[in-house]
């Protein structure tokens, strides 16, 4: 055992790179073998590192020191369980000793240490792995909690405040600070722990009324966004915590070392200010049954006394704000707002509001609208420059807002006049400066491109935080809105022509993006709804056309009119300023266009809504403002707007991506909407030029794709389906008669060569994808009517073009959306036509690409990694026919098993090993392989030779991959195949006999048959050493039938690896194990689901039965 | 459709142009364009725009389909780039002649032989050898803009 040797270099190497992989040799050697250790030896390593710590505390390279420490605690973890208790308080007392300074400062550093160790080993978010189940780091999780936690935070404390003097007093040595802030470390960490006895026992119902009332909040909202959590200790704590003055403690030391040290810029950096800065967000944080049943007064308290602490870091936030900029450390500063978040978390708005009234003459919520103020303010004039704490406090400043008021929304007396006038004040700054930094960058290079994404996520999700302050305040942000709106657009009006409008456009852009933001949602994946604080916040409208957001959405529409007109257009909508527009349409579309609501159920109170008062009415003009009349008007403006942005700015490609994929989208979302557009003369326009002119060929072909598909899904609002399937047929009829026409020339494959044809050829192949993707129910006929049709045109096309990979994947690509989208539907006869055109497919490619090798060209090997990983898809969307089907059980339906098998036997020699190597294509191939093998075993039997042979080289290869989820596949493929085998046998029928035949290789060796050949290798990947416990289930699950199988063979393995072992200690060890694996819990010759779950439970004692023997 | 499109019968001689124009903003990753006279794949296409109010350009990135050589180029995105015409023709070998010169059959059952062997040592080896050992080889040339290469080779059987 190498634990002599191990420490031999612990105490006398001169490396500390040695001494480090030594301690951690220890480690993975003690888990190992933990079995079969003494409980001295166990008890005598853990005092061993603890004490190696101690005595090289003064050493340096610490990170071996730490290495050690952990190693013990990890060690003192394996054994909680079976330590007995004397055991563990022994160790825990040595430590304790240690700790309060009775063996020196060395021995209480590593004792801190210790303990710092011991909690992270024990939380489940920290711990390492040590191989064995979940359920045991639970334990030992639950029972820390219950035995040591509050006696560590005790140690903890009572080390810190023994320092308190010394360090306050300037006379502390520099390990004592160390100790002291690692003390404060160690209380933060406690206080972050997961508490579970208390969240079990806590009475909610009894406590919550009381509190309500008081201001403080009961709900366990967490702080999840930056990764805090409120902290819930319980009942138990409230001695340690709360009676003994922890929080005044802390306090008035971290104010008494700032005021001491304040000269000193690095000091709000150091160990220790950190530490005690933690701490106190941590105590903020504080809530729950540790504090007494006194209608929350103990806790407002706590939050009283922290925020005026708090407040000289962020007080006054200009003058802070410009130290930070000249060199400060903005650390204090983050923290601060960081307690705000948790105040503002734990309590009412109300309460919120006014803790400062009893500090300050204003409230919280004022001070909030100044600080955020003052932050925003920096932040857009230094955007640009890599200072990301101003972003940092502005994210967590918007977070508190949103806290704010999304408990405002359900109460809305929840805000004080004079906190609603704040926000308001502090929207107004908001929209000013942005302005303002609108104006300032309008002339910059937009050269972001690469970051386009995310910029613009970030800047949508900040825009939405914007939007809920706005929203809190509609009544006067709104109007506030549309009257610099309003402003900008006179303003253009005035200069246009005489002088230079960038800064204008740029602004606009800017607003438009604002008020998207402020009147509708997201609505991303799901139904966007109109803002209900939109449609309560207006009690006092009743005529529809004052109200705000009605004035606001016509003069928004209104205006974007206008870029219908060309000489306008070319003068003031620049693309980017178009971008706004299209991106605001869709939205606002998604939203208020004859929502759903509104039709159906509000449309007969029209008229009454008018004599109605109160919030109900606003709802109602909401609701209805662009109902079925108006709104149709307005949907001719937005497609007519689309149509523009698609045919007058060509090559802008985002603006064009805008109008495809969000305001198309928008616009055939509903079913409604969608029969409006039908009648529309603008939407015939739209179809006819996608069918029948060239115009939209200079679309990128992506787009072409999209356009169709948004075409197409409108039909499904046609009631009739025979209407919806010759809309369909209509749409696509010019294209497809194109291509039946130019494949049937007889000059075609010349013709076919040409540039512009090919060009073509792949804008109209985009185009039928993008038909194929919209299939629905309804227009499924239409859909299958035009594939049908240039079936024969795609085979000649690929012959064509065997030599173009592009529009090879094409081909592809179509014929996997339209199965996909079709083979649910098919009768027999369909299914045929369907399942013939892919099976041609599948041979033609096939035909072309086998023994292929292609060199040295860009991304060769990536095309022909697309291409399979398509025609993989092909087979798995067939494979749906057999387990989805909607369509008439009829006869003459094609055997669907045999069809695929027939395909992997044309793909699979297409797939070599490199090519398995892509991640993606090797699970896309592992997955049908083994569905196949698991639902169609009978069919396996069937194969000829050649085909099984290529299945269990695949299978053999697949289970030597890295990827664990091939492995798996594979592993599942297997059992699959000896079950079927077994239980064939079993019933006295063939089975894959006629596969299963020990065969003479090409290179003349006797080749296994498969099943041994699989048993052989099982049983080696087991006892290898870097066998993963992930996949022990489904190798349990292939072993039985195996070995089932091949009884005699696996005796013989079991012996010839028995023997190989080096003692004969050894070998009666895995004897023992191998013995119990197959005879221990009744362990049957069956393969039924108790008997499989029986040998599951023996094969995981196996393995860690083995675990120490394994070969290396 | 309209007719116009229909008609390459009046460009029926137009396989001898070497590229065709192609707007900007259509040119996707992994398509060809000349930059510098060079025919060339597209690795990376990204859009920006000249002034934030301005129009959009791309940025092409992409390596001579040839050479291998790595080539940039922008353009406004509403302006026609120059695509090359990349043809790729399958030809059966028949001769490996002394002096490197390779002897193909084509389609129409004429022979092509202004072809010298590859450079690429590995192509170079597997021709030689599968020629060699009597295989019936053909071979894929890629060309564009006057410039021919062997790009793939397929085993279809010994002879």
């Amino acid at each position: 055992m190498p634990y002599q040797s191990c420490r031999f270099i612990l105490e006398n190497s001169q490396l500390p790179n040695a001494r480090f992989q030594a301690a951690s040799a220890i480690r993975d050697a003690a888990i190992r073998e933990w079995g079969i250790l003494t409980d001295e030896n166990k008890r005598s390593l853990i005092l061993y590192c603890l004490q190696y710590a101690t005595d090289h505390a003064n050493v340096p390279d610490a990170y071996v020191q730490v290495k050690v420490t952990s190693v013990a605690a990890q060690l003192l973890k394996r054994g909680w369980s079976e330590f007995a208790e004397s055991e563990k308080v022994e160790i825990i007392c040595q430590v304790k000793q240690a700790v309060q300074g009775a063996h020196g400062v060395d021995a209480q550093v590593s004792g801190i240490n210790f303990i710092e160790s011991l909690v992270s080993e024990f939380s489940p978010s920290t711990s390492t792995a040590l191989g064995l189940p979940r359920e045991f780091h639970e334990q030992c999780y639950r029972s820390l909690e219950l035995i040591c936690l509050k006696e560590f935070y005790c140690l903890a404390k009572d080390a810190a405040v023994s320092l308190t003097d010394k360090i306050v007093g300037g006379t502390a040595s520099f390990s004592e600070e160390k100790i002291c802030s690692s003390a404060m470390r160690i209380m933060f960490q406690i206080l972050s722990w997961d508490f579970r006895q208390s969240a079990d026992s806590r009475d909610r119902t009894t406590f919550k009324p009381n509190a309500c009332s008081a201001g403080i909040r009961r709900e366990a909202t967490l702080l999840k966004k930056f990764e805090r959590t409120l902290v819930q200790p319980g009942v138990s704590w409230r001695e340690l915590l709360i009676s003994s003055g922890q929080t005044t403690w802390i306090l008035s030391f971290y104010a008494t070392l700032r005021q001491k040290i304040s000269v000193d810029e690095l000091w709000l950096d150091s160990p220790i200010a950190v530490s005690a800065r933690q701490l106190i967000l941590q105590l903020c944080s504080l809530t729950g049954n540790v504090f007494p049943d006194d209608n929350g007064h103990t806790q407002i308290n706590n939050l009283l006394q922290i925020l005026s602490s708090v407040i000289p870091w962020i007080e006054p936030p200009e003058v802070v704000i410009e130290a930070i900029r000249l060199g400060r450390s903005e650390s204090e500063f983050l923290d601060g707002c960081h307690a705000l978040l948790s105040i503002a978390t734990l309590t009412t708005p109300l309460l919120f509001d006014n803790l400062m009234h009893s500090l300050r003459p204003f409230g919280t919520i004022h001070f909030m609208s100044i600080l955020t103020s003052d932050v925003i303010k920096a932040y857009v004039v230094n955007h640009d420059e890599k200072e990301s704490w101003m972003e940092e406090a502005l994210d967590v400043l918007l977070e508190t807002w949103t806290v704010i008021f999304e408990s405002s929304e359900r109460d809305k007396n929840s805000i004080t006049a004079e906190g609603r006038s704040a926000a308001a004040k502090l929207f107004n700054n908001i929209t000013e400066a942005h302005l303002e930094a609108a104006s300032a960058t309008a002339y910059d290079e937009d050269d972001d491109a690469e970051h386009f994404v995310a910029s613009v996520s970030k800047r949508d999700e900040r825009l939405g935080s914007y939007a809920v302050i706005a929203r809190a305040t509609a009544d006067i942000t709104i109007p506030f809105l549309l009257m610099v709106f309003s402003q900008h657009i006179s303003h253009l009006n005035q200069i246009i022509g005489k002088s230079d409008i960038t800064c204008i456009l740029e602004k606009l852009y800017w607003i438009l993006l604002m008020i998207g933001h402020v009147l509708t949602d997201s609505g991303e994946s799901e139904t966007a709804l109109i803002p209900k604080l939109l449609e309560d916040g207006f009690p006092d409208f009743l005529e529809m056309e004052q109200h705000p957001v009605v004035a606001l959405s016509w003069s928004i529409i209104d205006y974007s009119r206008r870029c219908l007109d060309p000489e306008t257009r070319t003068s003031c909508f620049s693309p980017r300023l178009m971008e706004a527009v299209i991106w605001f349409l869709a939205r606002w579309v998604d939203t208020y266009l004859m929502p759903v609501v509104g039709t159906n159920i509000h449309i007969a109170s029209v008229d009454d809504s008018m004599k109605m008062h109160g919030p109900q009415s606003s709802k109602v003009i909401l609701l209805n403002f662009s109902g079925e009349h108006k709104g149709e008007l307005v949907l001719d403006i937005v497609v007519r707007i689309c149509l523009t942005s698609l045919i007058s700015y060509p090559g802008e490609k985002e603006l064009q991506t805008l109008s495809c994929q969000k305001l198309l989208v928008a616009l055939v979302r509903r079913r409604n909407v969608c029969m409006r557009l039908f009648s529309l003369e603008s939407w015939r326009d739209l179809a006819s030029t996608f069918s029948n002119e060239r115009t939209f060929f200079s679309l990128n072909a992506r787009l072409q794709r999209s356009i169709a598909q948004n075409l197409v899904c409108a039909a499904s609002s046609l009631k009739d389906a025979e209407a919806s399937n010759e809309y369909v047929r209509d749409l696509m009829g010019p294209m497809t008669s194109y291509l039946v026409e130019i494949s049937a020339r007889t000059d075609f494959k010349d013709v076919a060569q040409l540039p512009d044809a090919m060009y073509m050829v792949i804008c109209l192949l985009e185009r039928l994808i993008g038909v194929a993707k919209a299939t629905q129910p309804r227009t499924q006929k239409g859909v299958f009517d035009v594939a049908v049709t240039v079936m024969n045109p795609l085979i000649t096309l690929l012959e064509a073009y065997k030599n173009q990979p592009a529009v090879v994947y094409l081909i592809i690509k179509f014929t996997v959306d339209l199965v996909d989208g079709q083979v649910a539907f098919l009768d027999a006869k369909d299914t045929s036509i369907l399942v013939r055109f892919c099976m041609q497919l599948l041979q033609i490619y096939s035909s072309h690409n086998i023994g292929k090798q292609s060199f040295s060209l860009i991304g060769v090997q990536v095309e022909k990694y697309k291409d399979l990983r398509a025609l993989l898809q092909l087979l798995a969307n067939l494979c749906s026919k057999d387990l989805v089907d909607f369509s008439p059980d009829e006869s003459g339906s094609p055997d669907i098993a045999e069809v695929i098998f027939f395909g992997l036997h044309i793909v699979s020699p297409l797939i070599s090993s490199d090519l398995l190597k892509f991640p993606k294509l090797s699970s896309c191939y592992y997955r049908l392989v083994s569905h196949m093998l698991e639902v169609y075993p009978e069919k396996v039997a069937l194969l000829t030779k050649e085909a099984f042979a290529q299945v269990t080289t695949a299978l053999d290869f697949g289970i030597q991959h890295q990827d664990i989820d091939a492995v798996d596949m594979c592993l599942r493929a297997i059992n699959a195949l000896a079950s079927y085998h077994y239980r064939e046998k079993i019933a006295g029928r063939e089975g894959l006999a006629a596969h299963i035949v020990d065969s003479q290789g090409s290179n003349g060796r006797l080749q296994e048959n498969i099943l041994r050949h699989f048993l052989r290798f099982l049983l080696q990947l087991v006892l290898h050493d870097d066998f993963r416990m992930v996949i022990s289930g489904s190798a349990a699950d292939a072993l039985l039938p195996l070995l089932l199988c091949e009884q005699e063979l696996y005796q013989r393995l079991v012996q010839e690896f028995i023997e190989k072992q080096a003692t004969d200690f050894m070998r009666s060890r895995l004897a023992n194990a191998f013995h119990s694996l197959t005879n221990s819990n009744k362990v049957s010759s069956s393969l039924d689901r108790p008997n499989r779950s029986h040998f599951r439970n023996n094969f995981h004692e196996f393995l860690t039965d083995i675990s120490g023997l394994r070969i290396k | 459709m309209s007719d116009e499109e229909h008609h390459f019968e009046s460009k029926a001689d137009a396989g001898a142009s070497k590229t065709y124009p192609q707007q900007a903003g259509s040119i996707r990753k992994n398509g060809y364009i000349v930059i510098k006279g060079r025919p060339c794949k597209v690795v990376e296409v990204s859009t920006s725009k000249t002034g934030k109010h301005g129009h959009a350009k791309c940025h092409f990135v992409a390596i001579d389909i040839f050479s291998q050589k790595k080539l940039e180029d922008i353009v406004p995105s509403s302006h026609n780039c120059d695509v090359p015409h990349v043809n790729r023709t399958d030809y059966q070998l028949i001769d490996i002649a002394e002096d490197g010169f390779l002897s193909l059959l084509t389609e129409n059952g004429n022979t092509k032989d202004d072809l010298k062997l590859p450079s690429d040592e590995s192509l170079l080896a597997q021709i030689k050898d599968g020629f060699g050992e009597g295989k019936d080889i053909v071979l894929t040339v890629m060309s564009a803009m006057g410039e021919e290469q062997i790009c793939a080779l397929k085993d279809i059987g010994p002879k």
